[in-house]
């Protein structure tokens, strides 16, 4: 590693108020990430991997009932419960703000998903197989994993660690957002969102969208907040909540 | 290591069952110019005490929680040490210790000051707030159960113990007195069904009393302590409570033993034997204290959450740091590297030394839990937010505490005035059941074990 | 009272090694019949490790289910040996004698059965070195010491190899008489064991003095492996039914609880087995049970304080997870299972006298409390983790594959194999603690009842 890196924090911003339960964005990690096939029998079992899924609530009594979606991916804590608690240390923080999970280490005791307060950590119970049609479609930048060992998200670290040598060790410049919608190198499910409610960046970068979003959001005076923030987790994904014409009233109601 | 480990025998066998008891009769009848001038001065500083508690009374009025800190703390001390200091004698009776006859009535006669110390929880059911919109253990019982449930829960556990007192001291009673010529004894005549009941009755009322004990320290525990301070849940605090109780009450013991040897004429029956048995006890506790606050400790550290830092902070490592520390040195620290010499175990200084500072430790152990849960005024949160500044003591304060210690003393010094201080039948049944004799070269001794 | 038989030494001789010189065909048939149990397990492991842990129950969110739940039990079985051995004999309780070995081999062979659990549960046990010693000097890269796995490992090797000490010091003067009634090739392997032992003075008081310093260090230990065990769950944060200051003394009484049950159950096994009633008397057992009253009363209290403050904040998961526990079937059955069998049946039936001394209540109350106590650990775990956090589209549910129920099943058969196959090589009961036992009773005359009544020449 060379020393003098530029510094980043990469997060996203999660709009739920523009997620529209497609699932666009599962199938796209899915491909990008060499996932294997979820078959309906391994859905039977629980034992999908979805790096992000879509999670769907319902709301309300029939006949008003709504559903609601909600993306849910490795949050990237920066006080990840499933750090400390890895005995070969497969899991760690790296410099980038980012949870990385080095499969090699892994072991399987599977005690990170234990302490995953998302549940976004995926445990191999099979070996991965795919159908033969599917052969030239595996990502060659991504490893495969064998059975018995944990994977999660990794906001497509080999994405990011090509802009990185191109963009900051050739080009010598900072990745910033239009650097990284040029070299194509955001993480798949964000491209592949077509209302754009997954925005990713680097919260170290003052203009950077999911800074300002951030700067908008957060600290109770907007839509934003963190997922189960009373964990303590601090997470590096920030959501903002969906506008809901019909709770406005309820809320005004009460108050 | 037998020279070691051969504890003396204690002299009082030598005496017959009837010069025990006339000895132990004529202590009672007369208990010298030294113990109604300390009385005298006891009661001196309690009347200090009840002044300040008017004062606080006036001055800030029972809804600002904040400044009833230190009385709490006051009241908590009282029950930790000396209600629990009665099972004490309830449990080596129990389970057949030997040695324990001696102290037995030593330790029961804290039961007394149970009453004491119910009058110290009235003015705090004023100032304990309404359960309603924060937690508690109560969940949504109906209006003031903390305040019902605690009083009906802490007055059967004082009926109950005052209960153990006048039940064990009987037949001693009716000694004192037969020895005194006046009106014989009618109810009591030692017959065997008497026995057999007052055995029976004792080993109930022990049992009820050791369950109904840890039930009071939940409660008192987590009503006027944890569920005041939000954010703060923590499973194993009442039973540390407990723990500690049990501690500083073998600890008082130790330590009544110590002056009641020095100041009265008690050297033949209380024994280093006694000293020892109790040490090891207070040792053993002691390495518990630890294991129990560490137990709660780590988990909340390792966990992290706002909550949990909020709780560590608050009474542990930034606000209330002092007690904490002088707690965890004195309850844990010095009593474990004083006691776990045997050469130091088996003198009467060594234990009592170490009960004294343990006495001091509980007292800065229960501090820092009732003074910070005084001081908290938000109580519908579910974290520590804003952490209150440390509430120092007041002049008030200071009276309030000595008062009420002095107090809680002169309640056990008036009860020795109504029970002889030494249980004559369990000394003398303690004599029938243990005999010295030769195997091989060596003295043992024997000890019986009746089923 | 039962009466007792005054024992010579050669009587006591003859007794206790007669597991290890006669040759019934039961024993060999029963060891036969473990023995398979064993080996088809060992078959349903290797199938595992072939296919991957698919084959077990285990799915998202319920990540650990019967192995880790029969690992704490093991653990717990094993706290049996250093609370008689140590303890007991550190306060110099005189009905702790006949119990010791059984309950230290009951450690050993419990922590080894124990240890294979989380082994091979694991994604790829071929790779658990890395996590269990620290191996790898390749690539720099140490096991992490912040994580509680490691402790555990650290914990329970540390514990197996004190205990396996424990055992062999008390086991020396015992082997020394089976060197000298032995001839041939069994007489040479005595001989090594037995360090030259002849029963002198010197001998006689080092080997006491190493049994009571083991006993000192081998009870922090004691207390440390079923605390780290506990903290494998109270330490995660994010599985708040786990998370509980309580866990850790709460799982350790817990272990006793069982352990303790456990030993009275093997030595009533053994007694008629081998014919020990001199030895395993009623009024043992009679102890034992009071000892259990203390223990599992102790070991409720923290209970509740569990299930209490689990409800106390009042927060939905929370509630969920404790409705799941108590009211949602399976686990409803599972929980009142749990509380009658390791609580609400055994402990008022131990108050009376009658039960005490009755081998077969003795046998069913005491096999209750573990059937009850596996079940804590399971309705702990699997309900702790199917309910996690406030994210309800991911709770689940488990429920064990056949290769996990095999598994299970046969670590009991491995136990009570090994246990078996011990007490054809050593004797079973201490037969110099047995000697000093008879040595020590003595009787005092109040009136015209003889008291029983022992020395003391502390």
């Amino acid at each position: 590693m060379t020393t003098n890196r530029i510094s980043h924090k990469w997060g996203m911003v999660v709009d739920v108020d523009r997620c529209t339960g497609c699932q666009s964005c599962v199938v796209a990690c899915q491909a990008e990430n060499n996932i294997p096939i979820n078959t309906e029998d391994v859905f039977r079992q629980r034992r999908a991997i979805q790096w992000i899924h879509v999670e769907r609530y319902w709301e309300g009594e029939f006949p008003d009932v709504r559903a609601r979606f909600i993306p849910v991916f490795c949050q990237h804590c920066e006080n990840a419960p499933c750090e400390p608690v890895c005995p070969v240390y497969a899991t760690y923080h790296n410099n980038q703000g980012m949870n990385v999970q080095v499969y090699n280490r892994c072991v399987g005791t599977r005690y990170c998903a234990n302490n995953c307060t998302y549940n976004v950590r995926f445990f191999n119970y099979w070996e991965p197989v795919w159908p033969e049609s599917l052969r030239n479609q595996l990502n060659p930048d991504v490893s495969m994993r064998s059975r018995g060992i944990m994977e999660k998200c990794s906001f497509n670290v080999q994405r990011l660690q090509k802009a990185q040598r191109v963009v900051e060790g050739q080009q010598g410049e900072r990745l910033t957002d239009e650097k990284l919608k040029e070299g194509n190198y955001l993480p798949a499910c964000v491209q592949a969102c077509p209302t754009n409610a997954l925005v990713f960046g680097d919260f170290l970068d003052p203009d950077s969208q999911v800074s300002h979003l951030k700067e908008e959001h957060l600290d109770g005076h907007g839509r934003g907040y963190k997922m189960l923030e009373h964990v303590g987790t601090e997470p590096n994904v920030i959501y903002l909540k969906k506008v809901d014409i019909h709770a406005k009233e309820v809320v005004k109601g009460h108050a | 290591m037998h020279e070691l480990h051969h504890p003396p025998t204690p002299v009082y066998w030598g005496m017959t069952a009837q010069e025990l008891t006339q000895d132990v009769v004529q202590r009672h009848a007369s208990p010298g110019r030294q113990f109604w001038a300390i009385a005298g001065v006891l009661a001196g500083l309690f009347a200090l005490g009840v002044i300040g508690f008017i004062l606080l009374l006036t001055q800030h009025g029972v809804d600002n929680r904040r400044e009833w800190g230190y009385f709490a703390t006051a009241f908590a001390y009282i029950f930790v040490t000396a209600q629990s200091a009665v099972l004490v004698s309830v449990a080596l009776r129990m389970a057949k210790a030997h040695w324990r006859r001696p102290l037995a009535r030593i330790s029961e006669m804290f039961a007394a000051v149970g009453l004491f110390n119910f009058l110290l929880l009235i003015p705090l059911l004023w100032v304990l707030p309404p359960t309603d919109g924060r937690r508690s253990i109560w969940f949504d019982w109906p209006g003031r159960s903390p305040h019902l449930w605690d009083t009906i829960a802490m007055g059967t556990l004082v009926v109950l113990g005052l209960a153990i007192l006048y039940f064990a001291s009987i037949p001693d009673r009716a000694a004192v007195r037969d020895q005194a010529g006046s009106e014989p004894s009618t109810k009591w005549r030692g017959n065997v069904q008497q026995w057999i009941v007052l055995n029976r009755g004792l080993a109930v009322l022990g049992g009820f009393y050791f369950m109904l004990l840890i039930v009071v320290h939940m409660l008192i525990s987590v009503d006027f302590a944890m569920s005041l301070i939000p954010g703060w849940k923590d499973s194993i605090f009442p039973a540390f409570h407990a723990l500690n109780g049990l501690q500083s009450g073998v600890a008082l013991i130790l330590v009544t033993m110590f002056i009641l040897r020095q100041t009265t004429g008690l050297r033949k029956y209380l024994e280093v034997d006694q000293f020892w048995g109790l040490s090891k006890l207070l040792l053993a506790i002691s390495l518990l204290w630890f294991y129990f606050w560490w137990s709660g400790f780590f988990v909340y550290w390792y966990g992290r959450t706002p909550a949990e830092q909020g709780v560590l902070r608050y009474i542990m490592f930034e606000t209330y740091w002092v007690p904490f520390f002088l707690a965890f040195v004195m309850c844990f620290a010095l009593p474990f590297f004083i006691l776990m010499w045997n050469i130091v175990r088996k003198t009467t200084w060594g234990p009592a030394l170490a009960g004294a500072i343990v006495l001091v430790g509980t007292f800065f152990n229960v501090l820092r839990y009732y003074v910070p849960a005084f001081a908290v005024e938000e109580l519908s949160l579910h974290s520590l937010e804003h952490i209150p500044t440390a509430n120092l003591p007041s002049f008030i304060d200071i009276l309030v505490v000595i008062g009420a210690l002095s107090g809680a003393v002169l309640t056990y010094m008036l009860a020795a005035r109504v029970f002889p201080i030494m249980s004559m039948w369990e000394l003398r049944e303690g004599q029938i059941l243990q005999r010295v004799r030769k195997l091989m070269k060596i003295e043992v001794k024997v000890l019986a074990k009746p089923e | 009272m039962q009466e007792r038989v005054k024992l010579t030494d050669a009587q006591i001789n003859k007794d206790l090694l007669r597991s290890m010189e006669e040759n019934p065909l039961w024993y060999w048939l029963l060891v036969g019949a473990l023995g398979l149990a064993v080996l088809v397990a060992f078959a349903a492991v290797a199938y595992m490790f072939n296919r991957g842990l698919g084959v077990t129950g285990l799915n998202r969110p319920v990540m650990w289910g019967f192995f880790i739940t029969n690992f704490v039990f093991w653990i717990g079985i094993s706290h049996a040996g250093v609370m008689l051995s140590a303890i007991l004999r550190l306060v110099q309780a005189e009905w702790r004698r006949p119990a010791t070995r059984a309950a230290e081999v009951l450690t050993v062979f419990s922590l080894m059965t124990a240890m294979t659990m989380p082994l091979i549960h694991a994604g790829r046990p071929w790779r658990v070195m890395y996590w269990v010693f620290p191996l790898d000097w390749a690539r720099g890269v140490y096991p992490n010491v912040r994580s509680a796995l490691v402790w555990d490992p650290s914990a329970v090797f540390t514990y197996l190899t004190s205990s396996i000490l424990f055992v062999f010091i008390a086991l020396i003067p015992d082997i020394a008489v089976a060197r000298d009634r032995t001839t041939g090739w069994k007489h040479v392997l005595y001989s090594v064991l037995a360090l030259g032992w002849r029963g002198s003075v010197r001998q006689w008081k080092l080997q006491l003095i190493a049994g009571i310093l083991l006993s000192a260090v081998i009870l922090p230990i004691f207390v440390s492996v079923h605390s780290i065990v506990s903290w494998d769950f109270a330490a995660a944060v994010s599985v708040e039914g786990w998370h509980s200051t309580v866990f850790a003394p709460y799982f350790v009484i817990g272990a006793v609880h069982s352990g303790v049950s456990a030993v009275v159950t093997v030595m009533i096994i053994l007694r008629s087995m081998f014919k020990w009633q001199d030895y395993i008397r009623l009024e043992h057992l009679d102890a034992l049970a009071k000892l259990l009253i203390v223990v599992a009363t102790t070991w409720f209290f923290f209970f509740v304080l569990e299930f209490l403050f689990g409800l106390y904040s009042l927060e939905g998961p929370e509630i969920r997870l404790r409705e799941m526990q108590v009211f949602e079937m399976p686990w409803a059955a599972f929980f009142v299972a749990f509380l009658v069998c390791s609580y609400f049946i055994p402990v008022p039936m131990w108050l009376f006298r009658s039960v005490r001394r009755s081998i077969p209540l003795m046998i069913f109350t005491t096999v209750l409390v573990n059937v009850g106590m596996w079940l804590e650990r399971f309705i702990i775990i699997v309900p702790g983790l199917a309910r996690k956090q406030g994210l309800t589209f991911t709770w689940g549910g488990y429920t064990p594959s056949a290769v996990e129920i095999i598994i299970v099943f046969a670590t009991f058969c491995m136990v009570s194999m090994l246990v078996l196959l011990f007490a054809k090589v050593f004797p079973l009961i201490p037969i110099g603690d047995a000697k000093e036992g008879v040595v020590l009773e003595d009787e005092i005359k109040i009136g015209k009842v003889k008291v029983p009544a022992i020395m003391r020449e502390d």
